[in-house]
């Protein structure tokens, strides 16, 4: 087949709808799966920390020659996660993370995080990067099959969280990394000045 | 309209081997009725995931953990399992088996029509006669009571049917096969191949032996590199039964494909000396029913396959159906896969690559490889193990959590494609040993009210000094070949993880210590044949899959003889 028509039997029908699946079985089985995308179930931000998390998305992948954190919905998929996502400890680290995140800002500041200027935000979550760095995860485990890391520190949290939300968006897959999803070769390629990672 | 019950030949299972057992007796005339525990799969409609973008999949990819450890503690760990396949997998929390704390088995399982032909990594060996003849060079397990000239023309049939792409080596004990053009070794792949063979003149590094096409044949499309096989390829460039055999078998007209359809055992008829029906519970209603037919295979898988025969007592067979010899259950193998290295290819960082290739690099098995006598001068171990890896360049999963920082360096750091790395795990041949087997636990019964599969196995000492050897010359070839932050692993790992589990209803000549004849006919019941991963002999280090299906369609073409001439 063209790479044409397998990209139109894709928009009709490949990336699949509940619709189109005839096996009733099968539809039972993926209607009973983690259906979180619908919508957020158990919302757990106030409006202060839905703010800063969006403002700190941005800090970590800004706009630049391409869109950011914000513009490819990641504050969303930060709610999502924490919300719906998290075990209990893991929402716990994050929301208090936060919450140091402010206390900092006010000690040195007199101020919210959402009130200082970006380049003493950006000095405020380097200083969570730094209090993070002496982190040390308990359990290896074997490394090629790692863990989800629950006690990893806020700042990795957060920056898992922002990294792994944008660059599986729209926007990060298609605007700031290469999206090919039927390239119809392997080979070799030369890296240019403009070669991105491939997002597919 | 009544429901025909009775059939010439009656399959039971799917994937791999049912498929081709449904194609090849549907093509010889047979009404022919295949049966499937799970749900219905239909080529290309039910791919629902297929070709879904990264922002399409559920948590940016992430699991849903609660989920997993509730319902698929063992089928989460399989490599094809995710929010875009799960749907084609067993569900463990309704599917219970058990096995001492000490020796884990993982029953990795699918649970739809087509079985793992839709999940499997795609490789495709062919056993040599250094296989056919192992058990009788070195003494351990029974001698197969075949060779290499016996499936030798029914490998050709099923490579050139499936469609496989693949480099021909000329090695005798890793035989070439019919292949369509080999996909590409990368640069960093063709740097570890150069260093590799020279050093070492009798190793060889080749791309992967695969199970999808590199030209547009059979009817069905070429590859086109899209990555994810597992979620289904509507083009059919990947084999599945799904996608190849079952529809081969539906364009006869002769097959009637029943999903949902869970065999609890077989009938046999003492005055005929045959097996007579198979009786199936309907996985959704809970009803009862029995099929009859002339002719019965068994391809349910190695375990699924063993459990029914295990369940189908009868005054004639008080230890379960064609289990005069008492094997059935035992011999139980797999590939131990817990050996290997990985480590970071400095420079190439010119060349990237575009497109998903669906193989790595294959390093054949290297030791042992004399024809007399079992072991070469300086190895402490039977047998031997191959390779399998692939080298890639990082993408930003691998990476952003080494990449300190954040904002725009770390935007611009997580652009480009990242440093390369190449890994290679070995799979290790197993022993046949009486002691590893299934056997069914009569005190725990399953949601149909069938007796409960248990597993007593276990890796041995050969195969734990194989893997010591298998990790050092992993370590050693890729140090030479400029590795660096070089790991090797040597880690325990249990029976089942390789999805190669095998034997169970071994072949063999002499009926008192094999359940199946050299027709992958049970020596008990002559109209009853095995033809999954149960009537494994020896285990070999290769894939086994095309194995399977070779030794199925061969089966199939005397079984259909057989009913021809009348004789069963």
């Amino acid at each position: 087949m063209q790479r044409r028509a397998l990209l139109r039997s894709m928009v009709m029908g490949g990336a699949g709808t509940l619709l189109h699946v005839t096996s009733p079985s099968l539809a039972k089985a993926l209607a009973g799966g983690a259906g979180s995308m619908m919508g957020i179930n158990n919302l757990q931000l106030s409006g202060v920390q839905r703010e800063m998390c969006r403002q700190l998305s941005e800090l970590i992948i800004p706009t630049t020659d391409t869109p950011g954190a914000i513009a490819a919905g990641v504050p969303d998929f930060i709610e999502m996660m924490v919300s719906d996502w998290y075990t209990a400890t893991e929402r716990e680290i994050f929301l208090q993370g936060l919450s140091a995140l402010e206390e900092d800002c006010f000690a040195r500041h007199s101020k919210s995080f959402l009130d200082i200027v970006e380049e003493k935000k950006i000095a405020a979550l380097s200083r969570q990067e730094d209090l993070a760095a002496s982190y040390v995860k308990e359990d290896e485990g074997f490394f090629l099959m790692p863990k989800e890391d629950e006690k990893a520190p806020f700042f990795d949290k957060l920056k898992e969280l922002v990294v792994v939300g944008y660059y599986q968006s729209e926007v990060g897959a298609t605007q700031e990394l290469s999206y090919n999803p039927m390239p119809m070769e392997y080979r070799d390629i030369p890296v240019t000045l403009e070669t991105r990672q491939w997002s597919s | 309209m009544i429901e025909q019950t009775d059939f010439d030949a009656i399959v039971v299972g799917s994937g791999m081997s049912g498929g081709w057992a449904a194609k090849e007796l549907c093509e010889a005339g047979l009404k022919v009725l295949v049966l499937e525990r799970g749900s219905m799969v239909r080529h290309g409609q039910d791919y629902i995931t297929e070709h879904t973008p990264p922002w399409k999949i559920p948590l940016g990819g992430k699991k849903p953990r609660e989920l997993y450890e509730r319902d698929y503690p063992v089928q989460s760990q399989v490599f094809s399992f995710n929010e875009t396949t799960r749907h084609f997998f067993n569900n463990d929390r309704l599917n219970p088996y058990s096995y001492d704390e000490k020796k884990p088995f993982e029953w990795r399982r699918a649970d739809v029509v087509g079985g793992r032909s839709l999940l499997w990594s795609r490789q495709v060996y062919r056993f040599s006669d250094l296989d056919f003849e192992a058990n009788k060079r070195d003494g351990h397990g029974i001698d197969w009571p075949i060779r290499y000239k016996d499936i030798a023309p029914w490998y050709s049939y099923v490579e050139s049917f499936i469609g496989v792409s693949g480099e021909k080596l000329g090695l005798a004990h890793l035989p070439d096969g019919e292949f369509q053009k080999p996909m590409p070794l990368n640069v960093v792949e063709r740097a570890v191949k150069y260093s590799i063979e020279r050093d070492y003149p009798e190793r060889n590094l080749t791309i992967g032996r695969c199970a999808v096409q590199t030209e547009a044949k059979n009817g069905r499309g070429s590859c086109h590199y899209c990555g994810p096989c597992d979620r289904g390829c509507s083009v059919a460039a990947v084999f599945s039964s799904v996608g190849v055999t079952l529809p081969a078998a539906e364009r006869t007209g002769n097959m009637t494909l029943r999903s949902d359809s869970v065999v609890e055992g077989i009938d046999y008829d003492q005055e005929t000396g045959k097996a007579s029906a198979v009786r199936v519970i309907d996985a959704n209603s809970q009803e009862r029913k029995r099929y009859t037919g002339k002719l019965i295979f068994l391809c349910a898988s190695t375990v699924a396959s063993t459990q029914i025969l295990l369940n189908s007592k009868s005054p004639s067979f008080p230890n379960g159906l064609a289990n005069r010899s008492g094997v059935l259950g035992h011999y139980l193998m797999d590939h131990a896969t817990g050996g290997g290295a990985v480590g970071m290819m400095p420079g190439h960082l010119d060349s990237y690559t575009v497109g998903n290739r669906p193989t790595g690099v294959y390093i054949p098995r290297f030791r042992n490889l004399q024809k007399k006598g079992g072991r070469e001068s300086g190895v402490d171990f039977l047998r031997g193990y191959g390779y399998q890896g692939k080298a890639l360049r990082l993408g930003w999963q691998g990476t952003f959590k080494q990449t300190k920082g954040f904002g725009k360096d770390l935007k611009n750091a997580l652009r480009r494609p990242g440093p390369w790395l190449m890994f290679m795990g070995a799979f290790v041949e197993q022993l046949p040993k009486k002691q590893n087997r299934m056997f069914l636990d009569d005190s725990k019964k399953d949601r149909f009210g069938i007796p409960q599969v248990a597993f007593d196995a276990s890796f041995g000492d050969n195969e734990a000094r194989m893997q010591t050897d298998a990790e050092q010359q992993a370590r050693k070839m890729l140090k030479a070949a400029g590795a660096v932050s070089l790991k090797s692993f040597d880690i325990k790992t249990s029976p089942g993880m390789a999805i190669h589990e095998m034997g169970t209803a071994r072949m063999g000549n002499d009926p008192a210590e094999s359940v199946l004849n050299k027709w992958n006919q049970a020596h008990d019941v002559p109209n009853l044949f095995i033809t999954d991963g149960a009537c494994m002999t020896s285990s070999s280090c290769v894939n086994p899959s095309l194995t399977y299906m070779a030794l199925t369609a061969r089966a199939v073409d005397h079984a259909v003889k057989l009913f021809k001439s009348g004789v069963i």
